[in-house]
């Protein structure tokens, strides 16, 4: 897959997948002690192309994932030589998890990934997540926005109460809450009072975007 | 007509009398016919005299499921992933969910090249199940198999098709992405493809001498599939050529050849893969569909190829109106049905928490518009 060509030769590594590729590149960037933060963006580049190839069709699940591995893989190289007060600045920080009574996780760890890639700070409430521990979660961090996932039709219940929760708390007005997962629907968001579904995992980093940047 | 013809019919790709009706019932049963949830995966008396009730009240189906989508002992023969079950680890009144760690690891291509299928997937269940290691599962899987022939028998008694005979776990691309977990698996694809092609053919050829055997066994010669993970909901049209295709392939061919009926339950959306499934034979499987994948599309795709099933969503199963589930309904008879090849069902598992009008509906709209 031959990606933009106004990608350095790093960004273009990491939007072909070439795992190795991009972590000789990345090996010779550290070694020649290019700034930590260049590197950051011409990875970020690399995957902004990555997002754009899925979203155009010609990359699926699989490659968005494999290239959230190769990222987290290069970031983990690159972190430990930010210096305090000096890092990537944060995109922006939200709340995630899956409603209370539901266990599953995968299109949510999903999402996650691709929310850190994008450089939001995500808080991750896991599985199972009562509704007051959403607005706990809200009020400690101040998160602007709140992703709840549910893969089962049995959650609906919980996803209605944690909104109720939200509202009886005062918190509503500060608060954006995106759904998504398998059972959902933009017809259930209407129905619970939420304010974005997101059909996949990108449609989800589109909405934190355009709620925290 | 009775059932059989009009399943029969509808495969063939021909008009039946009208359009047969039969949705995917496990949980439900329960929630309508208050068992718990806990019963109806554990005890078979329960859970069938649950199937028959709910099939006599919101039918009549040309074709049931026997909840063995729900049957304790056959999901964790079948799937290598952890359980939480109702009644242990949750609320009896719950249904189950899988809780889906990394836990096959690399190695376990390795072991299944050398021990094989039926043994591997033994082994498995012992490392998942301690109590049901070595002969601990030998009495459930009997009982169970002996269960399901009975279970059979009573369906066709009550004038219905049992809907398929054996539950096939999918193909290794499926099995292992459960028991890897989706990401890992993933990376599998990208770093370790020779690993999963090692014993790709190996695990179709054994999981189908399986699944053939049990669905003789059962009486009933239609062999569920379950297609999930191999979707274009996670992997590319590459990886699908590279490592599911083929397995696809043989796998269906052979329960062909030997006089069975193959029953793709296809979850997720399938619509950009359908094209594939012109290559099976003609006229000899059925295509599930749970409301993921456009129906509509796969009408003008494989319209003439292979009978279409479902697809009414859970969504609107369990939030909807009857109006709207009718609606929804008459517009798949209409559409789908148009020409035969086509039955009524529900979009995969009917919601536990689905409302029994709408269920109903179902019946209601094939008696309404779905006579040819």
């Amino acid at each position: 897959m031959e990606s933009n060509s106004e990608l350095t030769e790093l960004g273009k590594a990491i939007a072909n997948l070439e795992e190795d590729k991009t972590y000789e590149i990345l090996d010779r960037y550290l070694a020649d002690s290019v700034p930590p933060l260049e590197i950051i963006d011409e990875l970020s580049a690399g995957m902004d192309e990555v997002g754009k190839l899925y979203k155009e069709g010609e990359y699926f699940l699989s490659e968005l994932v494999f290239s959230g591995e190769i990222f987290k893989g290069a970031m983990a190289k690159v972190k430990p030589l930010i210096e305090t007060g000096s890092g990537r600045e944060s995109s922006g920080k939200l709340i995630v998890g899956t409603a209370k009574g539901d266990i599953h996780d995968l299109g949510k760890n999903i999402v996650i990934t691709l929310l850190e890639c994008a450089g939001f700070e995500v808080i991750d409430l896991g599985v199972d997540v009562p509704a007051e521990k959403f607005v706990e979660a809200v009020r400690e961090s101040g998160a602007p926005l709140v992703g709840l996932s549910a893969l089962l039709t049995t959650a609906f219940n919980s996803m209605r109460e944690t909104m109720e929760a939200i509202r009886n708390a005062g918190l509503r007005e500060r608060v954006k809450v995106m759904i998504g997962g398998g059972s959902t629907s933009d017809k259930l968001r209407e129905q619970i009072g939420a304010d974005f579904y997101g059909r996949d995992a990108t449609e989800a980093v589109d909405i934190a975007k355009s709620v925290l940047k | 007509m009775n059932s059989f013809e009009r399943i029969e019919a509808a495969i063939s790709l021909k008009a039946p009398d009208r359009v047969p009706v039969g949705p995917l019932l496990d949980h439900f049963a329960a929630t309508y016919t208050g068992i718990t949830n806990a019963e109806l995966m554990t005890d078979g008396d329960k859970r069938i005299d649950a199937v028959l009730k709910t099939m006599r009240e919101l039918g009549p189906w040309d074709v049931t499921f026997v909840a063995d989508t729900a049957t304790e002992t056959l999901l964790k023969l079948g799937l290598p992933i952890k359980l939480r079950l109702p009644g242990k680890d949750l609320d009896e009144n719950e249904i189950h969910q899988l809780h889906e760690v990394e836990f096959l690891t690399l190695d376990d291509y390795d072991l299944l090249k050398r021990i094989g299928v039926f043994r591997f997937m033994w082994n498995v269940l012992g490392r998942l199940y301690p109590e049901m290691k070595g002969l601990g599962a030998a009495w459930p899987l009997v009982s169970t198999t002996l269960e399901f022939r009975k279970h059979r028998k009573m369906v066709e008694k009550a004038g219905a098709r049992m809907a398929c005979g054996f539950v096939h776990p999918g193909i290794l691309p499926d099995y292992f992405s459960l028991g890897r977990s989706m990401q890992p698996f993933m990376m599998d694809m990208f770093r370790h493809p020779e690993k999963i092609k090692s014993v790709n053919r190996l695990w179709s050829r054994g999981m189908v001498g399986i699944a053939i055997n049990g669905a003789r066994f059962v009486g009933e010669p239609t062999v569920f599939i379950g297609c999930a993970r191999s979707s274009p909901t996670f992997i590319s049209p590459k990886q699908f050529e590279e490592f599911a295709l083929p397995e696809y392939e043989y796998t269906i061919n052979t329960i062909i050849d030997a006089g069975m009926t193959p029953l793709l339950h296809c979850d997720t959306d399938w619509t950009r893969f359908l094209h594939y499934f012109r290559r099976f034979p003609a006229r000899k499987c059925i295509l599930e569909l749970d409301g993921a994948s456009d129906i509509r599309k796969a009408k003008e795709i494989l319209g003439d190829y292979m009978c279409i099933m479902g697809d009414v969503p859970a969504t609107l199963l369990a939030g909807g109106t009857k109006d709207e589930v009718m609606d929804y309904c008459r517009g798949l008879i209409r559409e789908i049905g148009k020409g035969g090849g086509f039955i009524l069902s529900s979009g995969c598992s009917i919601p536990a928490n689905a409302k029994p009008e709408n269920v109903k509906a179902l019946t209601e709209a094939v008696e309404e518009w779905g006579y040819y």
